[in-house]
């Protein structure tokens, strides 16, 4: 073939422009071209390392990481903590509207490196210069960029299935803010312990049912939550709500349409999301509208509790979901 | 044995039943409708007695299943019944003007302009809920049918196929521009995903009333120019000869499709298969003639979407099965079956 030496040569080309331009990429990001918020989280290269099992193996990771960034489910979880990390992808509005105000700045002040979707932009990312990049996220997304991100920076990835005290317990060892993440669990533990003393007789003798709605659902559906925050109150305060049978899939995941509602009518008490003002969240809204559950049992005599969840895979909005449950059932006659 | 003999009639040459056999169809095709009908507002997710069904139609009683029944099947049925009709009868129109068999309102972009509208509400304009898709629909499926004739009209007067042509365009346009939409908003995609299905549950009657108005104009259209398409259907020259105004007529007639169709996909979304079924169903049953078509498809179509709704509450008890998908269920095989049995009649 005539034109391999041309082929040839044209690889080679290419390649050292490649190689150039990426030089140049690394050149250009240094110093104040990443940007003020950048400049103002970083620090020394961290000293020492350490190993930290995930989903991804065995990673060698700094043990005081300076430069982190956070993609997918861990951006809140690390704030949560306390984290300051230096780059971020996108949180929903939903999310971000629950959040503390400081937590709010401390993500604010991060640069987006990518979507809530799962999209990655790399050499965003890479300007950054993390020392450590945490990723929780779908396995397809990671079979993407897993590979690219751990070319980047010692990357520990946790799968969409990881239990969230163990996620926590993960994210604090890997951030090294384990500090914060003690104080959250003794508040925590303590917060249980308190409604189980103070509601013991109800928690012991009535049935609850979470319901449930989200901005995805179909119209005229709603769910029965048995996870998330329901499995906390369920797995950890010791509520009875019901849960799907071992091996089948959480009740959540099925739809149910509104002529439903009146199924409901078997529990003692319906808990059922509200926002930080007590309000019932906006997908909820057309459930609490509808003439067949203001005619439940547990609506008409004040046994409907709306429950505040701002999130269930960090100890701060499981607290705040455990405070709003605690304040809920104090509304319930006979608590004691 | 009036009714059992068969004669040539219509525009066509086919040997089709008479008048009073005509008759007899459309009162036991209506008896199905008014038995569908008692059917749907009777059978849920959700195991309502007779006893509770009555209280709850015929007195105010305030029990939570009185108020599932008011709330939730008898509106859930109004909108069936409406929806079926629309649908049937814009597949009617469809087959008759553009004389292809193989027609449904999807061909003049009625549905690429609604779900594009609605991607665009969705995504750009973050409405979330049935009744703010509505406009956005109709309004969508209007513009997109106007563009469609625009386009598909010559010098020489509309011509069926230039407009099919133009409709296949502008809808595969739509369709690209709408899938990319969704593919960069990924909430929109999650919060269309049921009104693409094609859904007649969740929906308030309050979605139908402002559609109604539209609905009944095109049916008296639909059936003011049955005549002419009755002669539109031996060609235009012969049409014309006959004094039949072909721009006029097809003009008519793409309004009264357009209102239906769009009513219709505002409403409850896409729903496809039931305008391609039911009019060939009709037309083998009572021959070419295209106001008895336009009156089995306005009766036999809401039975099929019924029938499907009811399928599609139960056999997934208590989850459900949007109707969009059983009508493709349901009516494949069962025009499969009438293919393979018979032939159809010429249009």
């Amino acid at each position: 073939m005539s034109n391999t030496p041309l082929t040839r040569r044209g690889a080679a080309l290419a390649a050292a422009l490649m190689s150039a331009s990426l030089v140049l990429t690394a050149c250009g990001s240094d110093g104040d071209d990443t940007g003020d918020k950048a400049t103002e989280a970083r620090g020394g290269k961290a000293a020492g390392t350490h190993s930290v099992k995930a989903e991804n193996g065995t990673v060698e990771i700094p043990v005081d990481p300076r430069r982190i960034v956070t993609i997918g489910n861990t951006n809140l979880p690390f704030i949560d903590l306390g984290g300051k990390p230096v780059g971020v992808t996108e949180a929903s509005e939903s999310d971000l509207d629950v959040l503390p105000e400081e937590q709010r700045t401390a993500y604010e002040a991060a640069e987006i490196v990518g979507s809530d979707g799962g999209e990655v932009d790399l050499e965003k990312l890479a300007a950054l210069e993390p020392d450590l990049i945490l990723v929780q996220f779908h396995s397809n997304d990671w079979d993407k960029v897993g590979k690219k991100l751990q070319a980047i920076a010692p990357t520990v990835y946790w799968g969409l299935d990881t239990e969230w005290k163990a996620f926590a317990d993960a994210i604090a060892e890997a951030g090294n803010v384990t500090d914060a993440l003690s104080r959250q669990k003794a508040e925590f533990d303590e917060k249980v312990t308190k409604i189980q003393e103070t509601y013991g007789k109800v928690i012991d003798s009535t049935s609850f049912v979470d319901v449930s709605r989200g901005d995805w659902s179909d119209p005229g559906t709603f769910y029965i939550a048995d996870i998330g925050c329901s499995e906390i109150a369920r797995d950890d305060i010791g509520l009875d709500l019901p849960e799907a049978a071992e091996g089948e899939d959480p009740l959540a995941y099925e739809s149910l349409p509104f002529e439903q509602i009146g199924e409901l009518s078997e529990y003692d008490v319906v808990t059922y999301p509200v926002d930080a003002d007590g309000r019932p969240t906006e997908p909820f809204v057309p459930v609490v509208e509808t003439n067949t559950w203001k005619a439940l049992p547990a609506v008409s005599s004040g046994r409907a509790l709306g429950v505040f969840c701002p999130g269930n895979n960090s100890y701060g909005p499981v607290i705040q979901y455990l405070d709003s449950l605690g304040s809920a059932l104090a509304t319930l006659p006979g608590k004691q | 044995m009036t009714a059992l003999v068969l004669r040539q009639d219509g525009p066509g040459t086919e040997t089709v039943p008479g008048p009073p056999r005509r008759l007899l169809g459309l009162v036991v095709a209506l008896v199905v409708l008014v038995v569908l009908l008692v059917l749907s507002v009777m059978i849920g997710s959700t195991a309502i007695g007779p006893s509770v069904v009555w209280d709850a139609l015929f007195h105010s009683s305030a029990g939570i299943d009185q108020f599932a029944i008011r709330d939730f099947r008898l509106p859930r049925t109004v909108v069936g019944l409406v929806v079926g009709v629309a649908l049937g009868l814009s597949g009617a129109l469809i087959q008759a003007l553009t004389r292809n068999p193989l027609a449904d309102p999807g061909v003049l972009g009625v549905h690429a302009g609604a779900s594009f509208a609605v991607t665009v509400a969705v995504g750009l304009l973050g409405v979330r809920d049935a009744q703010g898709y509505m406009w956005f629909a109709f309004a969508g499926a209007l513009v997109v049918t106007l563009l469609v004739l625009a386009f598909g009209s010559t010098r020489q007067g509309s011509s069926p196929v230039v407009m099919v042509l133009a409709g296949v365009c502008v809808g595969a346009v739509l369709g690209g521009a709408r899938e990319a939409l969704q593919l960069t908003d990924p909430d929109a995609f999650d919060a269309m995903r049921n009104w693409n299905a094609g859904s007649i549950a969740g929906r308030p009657l309050e979605v139908v009333w402002p559609i109604l108005p539209f609905l009944a104009v095109a049916l008296v259209l639909a059936f003011a120019v049955s005549g002419p398409l009755n002669a539109l259907a031996l060609g235009d020259e012969l049409a014309v000869a006959q004094g039949v105004r072909l721009v006029h007529t097809r003009v008519l007639a793409v309004i009264a499709l357009t209102l239906l169709a769009g009513g219709a996909t505002a409403i409850a979304g896409p729903i496809g298969f039931v305008g391609l079924m039911v009019p060939h169903v009709a037309r083998w049953i009572v021959g070419p003639h295209q106001r008895w078509i336009f009156a089995y498809s306005v009766l036999l179509a809401p039975s099929l979407l019924l029938v499907s709704d009811i399928l599609g509450r139960i056999v997934m008890r208590p989850g459900e099965i949007p109707v969009g998908i059983v009508t493709a269920f349901v009516g494949a095989p069962v025009l499969v079956a009438l293919v393979r049995r018979k032939k159809s009649s010429g249009l």
